[in-house]
């Protein structure tokens, strides 16, 4: 029998195709632009996961995500460093800076300062140089895609390509001279705007004067110490918000989430990709069965029972749903392979296989479900008719 | 035209590299570690406090009593020194000069000492002379008072010379003494941490914010730790206490506490900015180190952990505040 649900389904090439396209193109748009989607929004925390080191971010109560910064005084570090249960705390600051490019443009900057002696929070891949080049007076380490494009200097030749920014040129940071001694690789940020990593008393004098300049307090726990209880504990006794890696990322992820409208724009997309995915599909898989109809009728008359033609038909839906999931997932990640060293955020975690499978699934027990409908009210007699 | 297989085929090739790309992308993203491993308190509860290394003496910014050109710098940086010996000069020729003068007055002055005793010998012996007459009627008593009178003016002309002379001395000595603030000493043995005169350089006899020169008793250094007046009620005198040296953890000293500055002081700002206002005040406390347990230099700045209480602890028996020990 399943032989011949196979037959039946194979033997229309165009109807096959046809639904085989719809399924892939749902299942294409409920992976890619759910990816894309992920892929954005990860970026605005991407700050974050580059810095694994500490497992607690101190900052003002009134901090809305990463890039709202409202500095504290500089012996808060201490205050915190005093908290029961720290193991250490660290300075960062995080500060947009303008750098004077050689071609007198200006470009905004993401300036990071590090703690002058350990130098935690660096970047996470170093393409050249060394962390411990930062102790090279006037020493800044520029990321490499800020490095290449929008820091790159203006080419030789008029009209030519930007020279990509090497270790030994110099920078302007509001007026005062900045070396860079390495080049490292972060991952993109929300603004994509060049990072640009420095110790923190070279930030600071980078930086406009301000009563405060501390941004963060990046803190590790001692080991076995129970993290959501430290948070609370630094809150209370220093009067700051102390959240956990996690915490920070849901923080800023939430703040974009509310105020900006990409999650909307891309459930707009995701929906519509569900929707016209269904209907071609459903549709095609509809008029596939009514016009196989005669078949069943003659399978039912031949005394095949209502079970057998329902497996028959489930077993039709779940390979063209196998099929057009698998092409789906196989074009988005062809996608999001090329577009690797582009600008574009994708990002394609397990969830996504989970939840574009659920939606094909969906459409497919649909498809299948009007099918059976109209399969079992038939009558065999309707094989003799006309 | 289309093999049966074709299309699942395809399908499972796609799903296999959806998930290969799944995994691929994401890989967890590499940790940067740190340069050098921070500090850690070797305490439960503690308070953190950044610690800066001065000399046991503190460190003496020399001034100069008078302002003047440099003339000569006798000590290096570095230089061990006792007590007394001389740091460097300012330009004395106009003291020597008036040296010049006021010994020359006060030769000119001994002279006229003698010239007013010659004088008194003078008038005493005409004097003797008429008063030898025993015969009163052979002198007439105008001449005895002139010649009485004359010795009593020539004896107040000496005492007058004897006083200038004594003039004279006392400015010589002041000229002396000029000449002598020129030169600067050292007002206690130590050792010589910073020069920033150089000869032909004007050395101004106010306090300006560049020191002279600064010298500090190495002998024995002590740590000046700053606490966030916020954390300053959990401060124990008897807390136990360790410093590190930054950049490098494995250095480690215990402190010992040697007294408490009893004033809270407004925290220096890193920004330098002269119309800043003041955030914080911190309570100082000092303590001394061996010296041989790390090298660390005066100015340096170190991780300080005070044994304290926890801030949740119920409140304390009462640490009476002013009684800090005075200085040693």
């Amino acid at each position: 029998m399943n032989h011949i649900a196979l037959k039946m389904l194979m033997g229309d090439r165009g109807k096959y195709l046809g639904i085989i396209m719809g399924l892939t193109f749902a299942s294409l748009i409920m992976t890619q632009q759910p990816a894309i989607f992920v892929g954005l929004m990860s970026r605005s925390f991407s700050f974050i996961s580059d810095l694994g080191l500490p497992d607690i971010w101190v900052m003002d109560p009134k901090v809305q995500f990463i890039d709202d910064v409202k500095p504290l005084q500089d012996t808060k570090l201490y205050r915190v460093r005093g908290v029961a249960g720290v193991k250490w705390a660290m300075p960062l600051y995080k500060g947009l800076l303008k750098a004077r490019m050689a071609d007198g443009t200006f470009q905004t900057c993401n300036v990071i300062g590090l703690d002058d002696a350990t130098l935690i929070g660096g970047p996470p891949v170093m393409l050249e140089g060394k962390l411990e080049d930062l102790r090279r007076s006037d020493g800044v380490i520029v990321d490499i895609d800020g490095a290449i494009d929008k820091l790159a200097k203006p080419s030789k030749i008029k009209g030519g390509k930007p020279e990509p920014l090497k270790i030994g040129d110099t920078l302007e940071l509001n007026d005062k001279r900045a070396i860079v001694v390495g080049i490292a690789k972060t991952t993109k940020t929300f603004q994509s705007q060049p990072v640009i990593y420095t110790t923190y008393s070279r930030a600071v004098r980078f930086a406009p004067r301000e009563r405060k300049m501390l941004s963060f307090v990046l803190v590790k726990a001692m080991p076995g110490e129970n993290i959501p209880l430290l948070t609370r504990r630094i809150t209370e006794s220093t009067g700051l918000a102390a959240y956990t890696q996690q915490e920070f990322k849901d923080l800023t992820w939430g703040y974009f989430m509310k105020n900006t409208g990409i999650p909307i724009n891309f459930g707009i997309s995701v929906t519509l990709g569900f929707i016209v995915g269904a209907a071609i599909a459903g549709q095609t898989f509809y008029n596939f069965t009514l016009e196989n109809l005669r078949q069943f009728g003659v399978l039912k008359a031949m005394g095949t029972s209502n079970w057998t033609l329902l497996r028959m038909i489930l077993l039709q839906a779940i390979l063209v749903g196998l099929i057009g999931y698998g092409l789906g997932v196989g074009l988005t990640a062809l996608f999001g392979y090329a577009m690797r060293n582009t600008i574009m955020a994708f990002k394609f975690p397990w969830q996504l296989l989970v939840f574009s499978g659920f939606g094909v699934t969906l459409i497919c027990v649909f498809a299948a479900l009007i099918s059976i409908r109209k399969v079992i009210k038939l009558e065999p007699a309707i094989v003799f008719k006309g | 035209m289309l093999p049966k297989y074709t299309l699942p085929a395809l399908a499972a090739l796609g799903f296999a590299f959806g998930v290969f790309s799944v995994i691929r992308g994401n890989q967890p993203i590499p940790i940067a570690q740190p340069v050098a491993e921070p500090a850690n308190s070797p305490f439960p509860s503690f308070i953190a406090g950044a610690g800066i290394v001065e000399a046991k003496s503190q460190n003496i910014s020399v001034g100069t009593p008078l302002s003047g050109i440099i003339q000569q710098v006798t000590v290096k940086v570095g230089d061990k020194i006792k007590a007394g010996d001389i740091l460097f000069r300012i330009d004395d020729r106009e003291a020597l000069a008036e040296l010049g003068v006021r010994k020359a007055n006060l030769a000119k002055a001994k002279a006229a000492v003698g010239e007013a005793e010659a004088s008194v010998n003078d008038t005493r012996n005409m004097l003797e002379l008429i008063e030898a007459v025993t015969d009163r009627r052979a002198i007439s008593k105008e001449d005895l008072d002139r010649r009485r009178n004359a010795h009593t003016i020539a004896k107040a002309r000496l005492e007058s010379a004897r006083a200038q002379v004594l003039q004279n001395e006392a400015e010589l000595a002041a000229t002396q003494t000029t000449l002598d603030r020129l030169v600067v000493h050292a007002p206690v043995a130590g050792e010589v941490l910073q020069v920033n005169i150089r000869p032909g350089e004007f050395a101004p006899a106010s306090a300006g914010n560049t020191p002279l020169m600064v010298l500090g008793n190495l002998d024995q250094l002590h740590i000046r730790v700053d606490i966030d007046e916020n954390d300053a009620w959990r401060f124990r005198k008897e807390g136990r206490a360790v410093a590190y040296l930054r950049g490098n953890r494995n250095f480690k000293t215990d402190l010992k506490l040697v007294w408490v500055e009893p004033y809270v002081i407004p925290k220096r700002s890193l920004t330098g900015d002269s119309t800043e206002r003041v955030d914080t005040r911190v309570l100082q406390a000092l303590y001394s180190f061996d010296r041989a347990s790390m090298p660390a230099y005066v100015g340096q700045q170190m991780d300080v952990f005070i044994e304290a209480p926890d801030a949740s602890a119920t409140l304390p028996s009462m640490p009476k505040p002013g009684t800090a020990e005075t200085r040693s």
